[in-house]
């Protein structure tokens, strides 16, 4: 019977494997993206960005200095209003923050452990216990604002560019009760004119 | 004084002055036209479809999408499985969802499967919602409901029978289930007017009797057998969907493009929308700066009259420089009578497009769908207008500075 065992197990294995969903996001460095839905007076944002545009590097942190740069980049994006800038007349407070360094297509790369070796020494910042050898890694933040006055909400300025400065656009989405828009903000113009949205 | 001057000269000229104005005036008027239009048309074209949150489809381009179902035109994107359809309609943050089958057509016009929520939820121009102008929405599975242009272009009325035929240029006609038309929907401009809206069990139940795209021979189900089958389609095109409140959109959105069972795509009309006139927008810009060069071919036909006013205005300036007048009045008086022109021209250009949008708008909204807003003028027109005048008195400068030149020189001898 023996022999047996690890046959039914490779068997039972195997469709488990095929079933797996292999599918990445789009990953352009220099672009993240920025979005942004108002209900009433909440706003909820959602940011992504390359690690190449926060952190300069990719790779899983190894020494100190990288580790630390990812943790200040952490605490950076959990201020939103300091990257994101809304009229004072807003009266905006952010009632949620939340930012994460995620490791994006390492999961399932589960051959290539068998080759690569230097990629075990982390004891990633990321939850995943991934090698990162072929994989990309992007910072994501949500936010939730509340708003005394959502209608003073005219423009919005983004010294996210001089904060991170291998960033060069930044996609921004809104979605309101009245649809949905898309701007481009680009390094050389960080502002965006809101007025008529709201 | 030098006003009237100015006025009294180009009385005496009417009859160039009056050609130089009129080619001002239609080259502003086109100008002022092609903006119109363009700004109508972009208007428009996002009117198409308003308080949907998300479209889902099968995963491709958002542009395709779109265009797919929505304009109903590009290439047809894959269907998405009846499953993963139930699976996203019972997601919490969806408040409404309306699916949408495509692929089928009646003459010309495609034919869409859809349930009766269609009605309700299907927005345009800034939340106007469908009307019917005749008859009652489809509450029987071989009931039809026919977009205003469908009915114009092929005259049918309510009660008519129909024929829906099998793919879109076809030559094989469902001739054997007999649809009916119970209402017809009001003018929307949008491609809803060229649509055959049929329910999502009608699409199913054309195909009863058929298979591998053939008619199975000799096998005619009768309607009342075919009523009583299920008729749950298998897979749709399309969906619309609602969310309960914009903040869960991305979240929708995000949960529907990482949906693992099947590749599914989610896009925000409004987004795509302004994708797809991203693209449009290019030719829209080359539009507007052959205008513009018309608007800059008449002021230098302008200028060009100035020109050739000069030589038999040379005794008329000599007579004004004995009477005293500088040179400089000479150079002001050419520079004041182009702008006047410039004004007069720009102004009756102005006038022209109002007339020619009175004439056209009910035109242009009964054939393209294309509303044109008559309203006071903006201030990009307003400036576009100034900068006419501008530019007039800009070309002017160069007749009026040789007319300086030589009211120096030979202002008091004229030789003729």
């Amino acid at each position: 019977m023996k022999p047996t065992i690890p046959l039914l197990l490779a068997i039972a294995a195997g469709p488990a494997f095929a079933q797996e969903t292999r599918q990445m996001d789009a990953h352009e460095h220099g672009v993240g993206s920025l979005n942004i839905a108002v209900d009433g007076s909440t706003l909820a944002m959602e940011f992504h960005a390359p690690g190449a545009d926060i952190v300069g590097f990719e790779y899983v942190a190894e020494t100190d200095a990288d580790r630390a740069s990812v943790e200040e980049a952490v605490v950076t994006l959990g201020q939103p209003l300091d990257l994101f800038v809304v009229p004072t007349a807003a009266g905006c407070t952010v009632t949620q923050a939340a930012a994460e360094l995620e490791v994006e297509g390492a999961h399932d790369d589960e051959e290539m452990h068998g080759e690569d070796d230097h990629g075990h020494a982390e004891e990633g910042h990321s939850d995943e216990d991934d090698d990162a050898a072929a994989s990309h890694t992007e910072f994501h933040a949500e936010y939730q604002l509340d708003c005394t006055d959502p209608s003073a909400l005219t423009e919005m300025t983004f010294p996210y560019f001089e904060t991170f400065e291998n960033a060069r656009e930044l996609e921004v989405q809104i979605v309101t009760g009245s649809g949905a828009q898309a701007f481009e903000v680009m390094r050389d113009t960080p502002s965006l004119d809101l007025s008529g949205l709201f | 004084m030098i006003l009237r001057l100015a006025i009294a000269s180009l009385g005496a000229r009417a009859l160039t002055v009056a050609m130089t104005i009129l080619a001002i005036a239609l080259s502003v008027a086109l100008f002022l036209g092609v903006e119109k239009v363009r700004t109508g048309a972009k208007a428009s074209f996002a009117d198409t479809i308003s308080g949907t949150d998300l479209i889902v489809g099968a995963r491709s381009g958002s542009v395709q999408l779109l265009l797919y179902s929505v304009f109903r035109i590009g290439n047809a994107t894959n269907n998405v499985t009846w499953d993963s359809y139930l699976d996203i309609a019972s997601q919490p943050q969806v408040d409404w969802i309306v699916p949408i089958s495509l692929g089928d057509s009646h003459r010309q016009f495609r034919v869409m499967g859809t349930t009766t929520a269609f009605f309700d939820r299907y927005r345009y121009r800034q939340d106007r919602a469908l009307q019917m102008s005749d008859g009652v929405v489809m509450d029987d599975l071989f009931d039809t409901v026919i977009g205003a242009d469908v009915a114009a272009t092929l005259g049918y009325a309510v009660g008519d029978p129909i024929v829906v035929a099998h793919g879109l240029a076809s030559f094989t006609e469902h001739a054997d289930q007999p649809f009916r038309i119970s209402g017809i929907l009001a003018k929307t401009g949008t491609p809803v007017d060229r649509t055959v809206v049929v329910s999502l069990e009608a699409i199913e139940a054309i195909h009863v009797d058929w298979q591998g795209g053939a008619q199975i021979p000799g096998r005619a189900t009768p309607p009342d057998t075919i009523r009583a089958m299920d008729l749950q389609p298998s897979a749709i095109t399309a969906a619309l969907i609602g969310v309960q409140s914009p903040l869960q959109t991305f979240a929708l959105q995000r949960a529907i493009n990482e949906y693992p069972e099947e590749p599914l795509l989610a896009v925000l009309p409004g987004v795509a929308l302004q994708e797809l006139w991203a693209i449009v927008g290019i030719a829209e810009t080359a539009l507007l700066g052959v205008s513009a060069m018309v608007v800059v071919t008449a002021l230098i036909g302008m200028m060009a009259t100035i020109f050739s006013s000069l030589n038999e205005r040379r005794r008329e300036m000599a007579i004004f420089r004995a009477m005293g007048a500088r040179p400089a009045t000479i150079l002001g008086l050419l520079v004041l009578e182009a702008m006047l022109m410039a004004a007069i021209g720009a102004t009756l250009g102005m006038a022209l497009l109002y007339i020619g949008l009175l004439i056209l708008q009910p035109v242009l909204d009964g054939a393209f769908g294309l509303w044109l807003p008559i309203e006071a003028p903006t201030m990009r027109e307003v400036w576009t207008m100034v900068g006419v005048v501008g530019a007039g008195a800009l070309v002017s400068l160069v007749p009026a500075i040789r007319a300086y030149r030589l009211s120096l020189a030979d202002g008091m001898t004229v030789k003729t």
